[in-house]
């Protein structure tokens, strides 16, 4: 972000005067109530006119245009304005910074000055903002199908509570709780009412140590040896501190000669992490347990006593040479233990940490955790659902959470459910729990309520709206004010008294319910309507300080804390020495994991999500049954086919997809499909795998799989490997052939790369090598002659370089991209033939033997050719070069022929097939980017390097009389990225991040030799494997001489 | 060969006539039956035209053509109300079914022209039998073909953007493009062909309207006839201006066909950019034009008794043409093939490997099927060159082969590219076959109106070639110069 942006941001960073009345609502006057204006004289001046001349012509309909007569403070049309907020997300919340236009929040990024994230953020928080525009988010209180208003629920809610006694017989099922001043609610609650009961449950974290409390934090950035336990934390936001863990993981990627970082991964489905990782070995999720306690007896960790296992040779010596790095790393490495794992395994990790001394220096145990009430979920959801089946269950009141869909099968929870005398249901949809129970209230999204949010590094930020809820939703604070009778007391209000303390005490945080309830008291006295007059400057001057920054200052946890040695000894109690034994090696196992996209099921509905394809399988719209080329063909079945998988007495049918890596005997589902009533874009995708999970085994259970008749026909965007496999392996049966198998990146030098070793040998082995450049009939040839003359560049040359080393497929990018350039969502059926319409796609390349593969991730968007093969082609000139480098579209003159398209090399233009973009539906118009135009059918789109933000900085740049800023701009994708692997600007600054490194030695143009000159370059990765393991390759080299040996750089 | 040979078929009654129909003098077929008058050649033309009766087979030709090109209309109709989306085309295939056809159906125009300019110019005096409707179906190819390149735009409505009007928009082409060099290209062949088309017609209307005895024909064809009164200063005119039409069309037989080559050649594909397609393309186009005129000219012969005018000679003679241009277009599939090793370029040899063993490699060895396997080899004999149904057949086949070629080169080098991560495939929806056979009906409807309505053979020409009109060579006629009443 500029200082310009900031300052703009800044100075517009205010709060909304009270939930009741939003931005502008005060604000528009009434015009009719205006005598006679100017403007309304020269409207019947003007339609007098119109009338005695044209009375036959047809009348156009009325369209009024009143202006702001008392604009809101602040507002200026046409420039945005910034807001600091938070994503409350149960791994930790996001902190963000929304953009809002005309107080309509259209952009959701990460906030630039908060020390957890800087700016970056995750899929999930950049979708956020489809998520809170859903047409399908429900929208009327209703009583048994009945519209009602809130206050009658709020009435008969009070009305119970009044003959209660001491709330027994009321249950409230939540999803978990991550406001503070909830918790601070709860407590009220809990003391008003001391036997109404809370439970809380998120089938995707239900049953993990983060759930119960454990608050596991690495520092990356200091670690030379990082060993994976099945923790996927480079994927998505799903793994606590994705943001500051990618960042850290890429930042020691970046600048091989300043020392890298090298990364083991154990991984049971194939992930991002592992298939990022210098060694990968794969296993089956239960044996994991017991490859920790090896790798903790190796390093050195006392009592460890791992059951028996037959390791192979190849794990073997994987671990040896693990163990052997880490040790000879002690203090400067670190085990991250999975978040799906056994607890065990969390047990081992923090153990083999604290033996080989990074505790505290790369490791660290947060004193509390980020969700400030934890519990063990499954054992409390296993109790709730003991009370209703026994009839004690009189109310229930769920918040956010919907158990009907997600609550383990074996649990029955919709038979118990029926046994609650009433439900109450507060949910953002019309959801599987809200069409069963008996009352339904819309719940607020994060963008339009106050609450407060927690990140991982503990600080805690203001979640203030945006703009007035959409639909009246209300929020938990509400649901629980109601309970304590507090009716008066707004979320606002709640949410400043729960902070007043600490911010009025500046250094002090809070401790507890107790004090903080001793806030909510001094509160109470001050309450006025709407949030009035500050009583105390101090504090109000503190809080608009907290608002705007977007942390309260002073919440951030102490890491170096020694409780984090008492955290470690009650993990270790946990596990007692007793690790799990592997399930036997003929018996299936069934990994569950929340989805890559969609999480546990609650953004079904959003598109962008939706069609985004996953990492790893490039699977979109459907969740699958995941598995490994081998077990396809010894289950004698292809690719799209559709199988029954069998747990206890649950089964689904899916449909099979092929995960290279993934190991034998076993299967991964995805969790948060199947919705039956997730709204119109989710409903019907993918089947519901949480009919097969049981409370016993929540992450990876024993089952079996049977082959069914027919196809599903899963929607899978094109990735390489596909084609490349033989038939055997579910490919399309090409990959068979040896020109087609190392056809791939080898020849074509689309990705580059090379060992540590080979990099300090030759640092010129991206350009030099020529095994990269065969597709090069003259290598000689002067790539400054072309046919039609160069273009000169006065002031700027915009750029972009994207670094290989750093990318790990999060897809951050895409749905940034999305958000930013209105892009439409074309559907399932559109994307399996190959329509999708993403401007920027990460391309995986996988390599070796697809048993265990290398992959390589490669975001692949228009590469803004400096002598674009599109431009020549186009008969109506709609795509041509500005004075500043790009390659435009001009979406006006676009007719459609597609010649573009066919002549761009990277195929990264993007058809308009069909009406793809949604100009009805209401709440969608207030989403889009007012900057961007929203393209119609028949035109061709494609990646602009967000010229919109190009313009908006030279409007900067020019009022102020100087030229842009390097950093400046940021395009949409790169402000997303977490790994900070894009990177943009000014070409003909000499002194640009990016001109230094497009000057670098790894920095190579994709399809040089097509004289293409690309804007777009790339900087080859450098891997650092351990030479121990690279000698005889066990985990990426083929069992052949394959692909892998020709990729090298310096091997020529 | 063997005057006798040709004694074969079922037609036992026209046995005796055989001998008559070979010239003993070459021993080749004539390029007119003996036994022919003026009056029996314009009365067999013109009654065909101004008989008060449609043949029942016309009618149900014509309802079958009719059907289809309203088939068409309901898929174009969709097409415009719902988007090219309804197609198969997507990424990579950018272009499927609509540029194929538009191809495939230009290419098909060109043996029109040729006969009626080229050999016009060397003085090929068989073409006159079949010149005229060759021209015809060059006219209606061309407007079959000339509607793709509109309809297969995203925004068709918009497609007068291409060319370079003086709008106050200052929307203006962009002449670096292929496309807009089409524009002109088809633009003007089609010009050019239709002018030269109804110029040839102008005594035969006015033998028309002379014989007319309707007062709506005898206007009609007055109105089209021009005044032609048949004048020595009308001949004179009317011979200068066919010379310099051909003489015009010429050039457009190699030049149309060598842009629409440049909108694959000028790009940067592997499989398109080629120096070999324009001449690859004009021999595919004369390949595939002089298929469809055998696939019109043996039923017509057929149907209208026309044994006497467009006999085994023309046809003969059409089967050299393609065995001619089939070897040109053989030599190109070769070389695509040398140039894909010789070059060197990794691209090209994945290219030309991925065409014939790759996902969609059957469609090219449908390709070599039909263009090179089954017509090279059989057309050597004269035997089966004059045999009608085989010939029939093989023009059948030919045509497909052709439409295959142009599928070959479109997908098969569309669908995988340079980056593994964006090849595709391709799959065209019932909406694309109803397009592609929906022209084909109108094609057939258009034709058909064209032999009801309008003289199918020329009147003037073919009399021109009698041996009453002092012609020395039967067999290479002066057109030109000896023409009279």
């Amino acid at each position: 972000m500029s200082e310009e942006m900031k300052k703009g941001t800044k100075n517009a960073t205010g709060e909304w005067d009270g939930e009741a009345s939003g931005p502008g609502s005060s604000s528009v006057s009434d015009p009719l109530s205006d005598p006679v204006s100017r403007r309304g004289f020269m409207k019947l001046m003007g339609a007098s006119m119109a009338l005695a001349g044209l009375a036959g012509c047809t009348k156009q309909p009325d369209e009024s245009i009143y202006p702001y007569v008392k604009p809101p403070e602040d507002l200026v049309l046409g420039k945005p304005m910034y807001f600091a907020t938070a994503h409350p997300f149960i791994t930790g919340a996001v902190p963000l910074l929304v953009k809002s236009d005309e107080f309509r929040p259209i952009k959701i990024d990460g906030n630039p000055e908060h020390p957890y994230n800087l700016g970056a953020s995750d899929p999930f928080t950049q979708a956020a903002l489809l998520d809170f525009y859903d047409p399908d988010r429900s929208q009327h209180v209703t009583y048994r199908g009945e519209n009602r208003e809130w206050a009658e629920f709020e009435q008969a809610l009070r009305q119970k509570m009044a003959e209660s006694r001491d709330g027994s017989g009321i249950y409230i099922l939540s999803a978990t709780i991550t406001s503070p001043t909830l918790a601070r609610q709860w407590r009220a609650v809990q003391a008003a009412w001391p036997k109404l009961k809370l439970v809380q449950y998120d089938p995707a974290i239900a049953g993990t140590a983060a759930a119960g409390g454990l608050n596991l934090q690495y520092d990356l950035a200091e670690a030379d040896v990082i060993v994976s336990l099945d923790a996927d934390f480079l994927s998505g936001a799903a793994f606590p501190g994705f943001h500051q863990l990618v960042r850290a993981y890429a930042g020691r990627r970046k600048e091989p000669e300043k020392g890298m970082n090298r990364l083991y991964a154990v991984e049971s489905t194939p992930t991002t992490t592992g298939l990022k990782a210098d060694h990968r070995l794969g296993l089956r999720a239960s044996e994991i347990p017991a490859f920790a306690g090896e790798l903790a007896r190796a390093v050195g960790v006392e009592g460890v006593a791992p059951p028996a296992w037959p390791w192979t040779a190849a794990q073997k010596r994987f671990l040896a040479a693990a163990a052997r790095d880490l040790r000879a790393h002690a203090g400067r490495s670190a085990v991250v233990a999975g978040l799906y794992q056994d607890g065990s395994v969390t047990a081992l990790a923090l153990a083999i940490n604290q033996a080989l001394g990074n505790l505290g220096r790369t490791v660290f145990l947060a004193p509390e955790p980020v969700n400030p009430l934890p519990s063990d979920q499954i054992a409390d959801l296993q109790a709730l659902v003991a009370d209703l089946n026994a009839g004690k269950v009189d109310w229930l009141m769920i918040l956010n959470a919907n158990p009907i869909y997600s609550a383990p099968a074996n649990l029955n929870f919709a038979a118990a459910f029926d046994k609650a005398n009433l439900v109450a249901h507060l949910g953002s949809h019309l959801d599987e729990t809200g069409q069963v129970s008996h009352w339904h209230i819309p719940a607020a999204h994060f963008l339009e309520s106050w609450s407060d949010a927690r990140a991982l590094d503990g600080r805690v930020s203001i979640v203030q709206p945006m703009i007035d809820p959409l639909y009246g939703g209300k929020t938990a604070h509400h649901v629980l004010q109601a309970l304590l009778d507090e009716p008066g007391l707004s979320p606002y209000e709640a949410v400043r008294a729960t902070w007043r303390p600490v911010i009025e005490k500046g250094l002090k945080k809070p401790e507890g319910g107790g004090q903080l309830e001793g806030g909510g008291k001094a509160e109470k006295g001050g309450k006025t309507e709407g949030g009035g007059p500050p009583e105390d400057a101090d504090f109000e001057a503190g809080w608009r300080e907290a608002l705007h920054r977007g942390w309260i200052e002073g919440t951030a946890f102490e890491m170096n804390s020694p409780s984090g040695g008492n955290a470690a000894s009650r993990a270790d109690a946990a596990f007692h020495g007793k690790i799990s034994a592997p399930s036997p090696k003929n018996s299936l196992e069934i990994i569950f994991r929340p989805d890559p996209n969609i999480y546990d099921g609650r953004w079904s509905n959003v598109g962008w999500l939706q069609e985004l394809p996953k990492p790893v399988t490039n699977l979109s719209w459907d969740n699958a049954a995941i598995l490994s080329g081998a077990a396809l063909t010894r289950l004698g079945l292809e690719e799209d086919d559709i199988v029954e998988l069998t747990v206890g007495a649950g089964r689904v049918t899916a449909p099979v997809v092929v995960a290279p890596g993934h190991p034998d005997n076993s299967v991964t589902v995805h969790l948060g499909y199947g919705r039956q009533f997730a709204g119109r874009v989710g409903a019907g995708a993918g089947f519901n795998a949480f009919l097969i999970r049981n409370t016993w085994a929540p992450f990876y259970a024993k089952g079996s799989i049977r082959k069914l008749d027919g196809k599903w026909g899963v929607a899978i965007t094109k990735s390489h490997y596909q084609d490349q496999r033989p038939k055997a392996f579910g490919g399309q049966g090409q990959g068979g052939n040896s020109l087609e198998a190392d056809e791939a990146i080898t020849e074509r030098g689309i990705v580059r790369y090379a060992t540590l070793e080979e990099f300090k040998a030759n640092p010129g082995f991206a350009n030099e090598s020529e095994s990269y450049n065969r597709g090069e009939t003259h290598s000689s040839t002067d790539r400054s002659n072309t046919l039609f003359p160069n273009w000169p560049y006065k002031d700027n040359k915009w750029g972009m370089s994207i670094d290989m080393a750093s990318c790990v497929g999060c897809n951050a990018c895409i749905v940034g991209c999305y958000a930013e350039n209105n892009i439409a969502v074309v559907g399932k059926q559109q994307v399996r033939i190959g329509r999708i319409l993403q401007w920027l796609r990460i391309d995986t390349y996988f390599e070796g033997d697809l048993a265990a593969p290398r992959a390589h991730f490669q975001p692949m968007t228009c590469q803004q050719c400096e002598n674009a093969p599109c431009e020549q082609v186009c008969p109506v000139g709609a795509t041509v070069h500005t004075p500043e480098g790009l390659n435009m579209m001009v979406y006006n003159r676009c007719v459609g022929t597609r010649y573009c398209s066919n002549n761009c090399p990277y195929k990264v233009r993007r058809f308009n097939f069909l009406l793809y973009s949604d100009y009805e539906t209401e709440s969608l118009k207030l989403m889009r980017n007012s900057d961007v135009t929203v393209r119609s059918r028949g035109v061709m789109e494609k990646c602009t390097y967000c010229v919109q933000r190009i313009s908006a900085a030279r409007i900067e740049a020019d009022k102020e009389n100087r030229p842009i800023r390097d950093g400046e701009i940021q395009t949409a994708c790169q402000q997303a990225c977490p790994a900070a692997a894009i990177s943009f600007g000014n070409l003909n600054d000499k002194q640009s991040r990016v001109a230094k490194l497009q000057a670098g030695e790894r920095s190579y143009q994709v399809l040089a030799d097509q004289n293409t000159r690309p804007r777009t370059t790339y900087v080859a990765a450098v891997l650092n494997p351990n030479p121990e393991l690279e000698d005889e390759p066990v985990e990426h080299a083929p069992a052949k001489a394959g692909p892998g040996e020709g990729l090298r750089g310096s091997k020529r | 060969m063997e005057p006798g040979e040709v004694q074969r078929g079922p037609e036992g009654e026209e046995r005796a006539g055989l001998d008559e129909r070979v010239d003993p003098a070459t021993g080749e077929f004539r390029v007119i039956a003996p036994g022919q008058s003026f009056r029996s050649v314009t009365e067999k033309i013109t009654r065909i035209v101004l008989t008060t009766t449609t043949p029942l087979g016309w009618l149900a030709f014509f309802g079958v053509g009719g059907a289809l090109a309203t088939m068409l209309l309901v898929a174009v109709t969709w097409l415009f109300l719902k988007g090219t989306g309804i197609w198969g085309i997507t990424q990579p295939v950018a272009w499927g079914f609509a540029i194929i056809n538009f191809v495939w159906w230009i290419g098909i125009g060109h043996a029109g022209t040729l006969i009626s300019a080229i050999l016009l110019l060397f003085k090929q005096g068989w073409r006159n039998s079949i010149n005229r409707f060759a021209e015809a179906m060059t006219i209606f190819a061309v407007a079959c073909a000339g509607m793709f390149p509109l309809i297969h735009m995203g925004r068709p409505w918009l497609a007068y953007w291409v060319f370079p009007l003086p709008l106050t928009m200052n929307v203006w082409p962009q002449f670096r493009s292929p496309l807009v060099w089409d524009v002109f290209a088809v633009s003007t062949y089609a010009t050019i062909s239709v002018v030269f088309w109804y110029i040839g017609m102008v005594p035969d209307f006015g033998t028309l309207r002379d014989r007319a005895k309707s007062k709506f024909a005898q206007h009609f064809y007055g109105l089209c006839s021009l005044g032609w009164r048949g004048s020595v200063r009308h001949w004179s005119r009317y011979e200068t201006a066919s010379l310099l039409l051909a003489g015009l069309a010429t050039p457009l037989v190699l030049s149309v066909h060598t842009v629409i080559s440049f909108d694959f050649a000028v790009s940067v594909l592997p499989g398109w950019h080629t120096t070999i397609f324009p001449p690859y393309f004009v021999a595919g186009a004369i390949y595939s034009g002089f298929a469809m005129v055998l696939t019109l000219a043996i039923p017509l012969r057929k149907f209208y008794h026309l044994e006497g005018l467009i006999t085994e000679r023309h046809i003969d003679n059409m089967g050299k043409v393609l065995l001619a241009t089939g070897f040109i277009v053989a030599y190109g599939y070769a070389m695509e093939v040398f140039m894909s090793w010789y070059s060197a370029s990794h691209w090209e040899a994945f290219m030309m490997w991925n065409r014939a063993f790759g996902p969609m490699g059957w469609s090219y060895w449908v390709l070599i099927t039909c263009n090179l396997a089954i017509p090279l080899t059989t057309l050597w004999s004269r035997r089966l060159r004059t045999s009608m149904p085989f010939m029939f057949c093989l023009s059948i086949v030919v045509n497909a082969g052709m439409w295959f070629e142009r599928f070959v080169i479109i997908v098969t080098s569309l669908y995988r590219d340079f980056l593994p991560s964006a090849w595709g495939t391709y799959r065209a929806t019932k909406w694309d076959y109803m397009t592609y056979v929906g022209t084909l009906g109108l094609f057939m409807a258009l034709f058909l109106l064209f032999v009801r309505f309008l003289p199918m053979i020329p009147i003037s020409e073919i009399r021109t070639m009698l041996p009453g009109a002092k012609v020395k060579v039967p067999a290479a006629a002066d057109t030109a110069t000896e023409a009279g009443d």
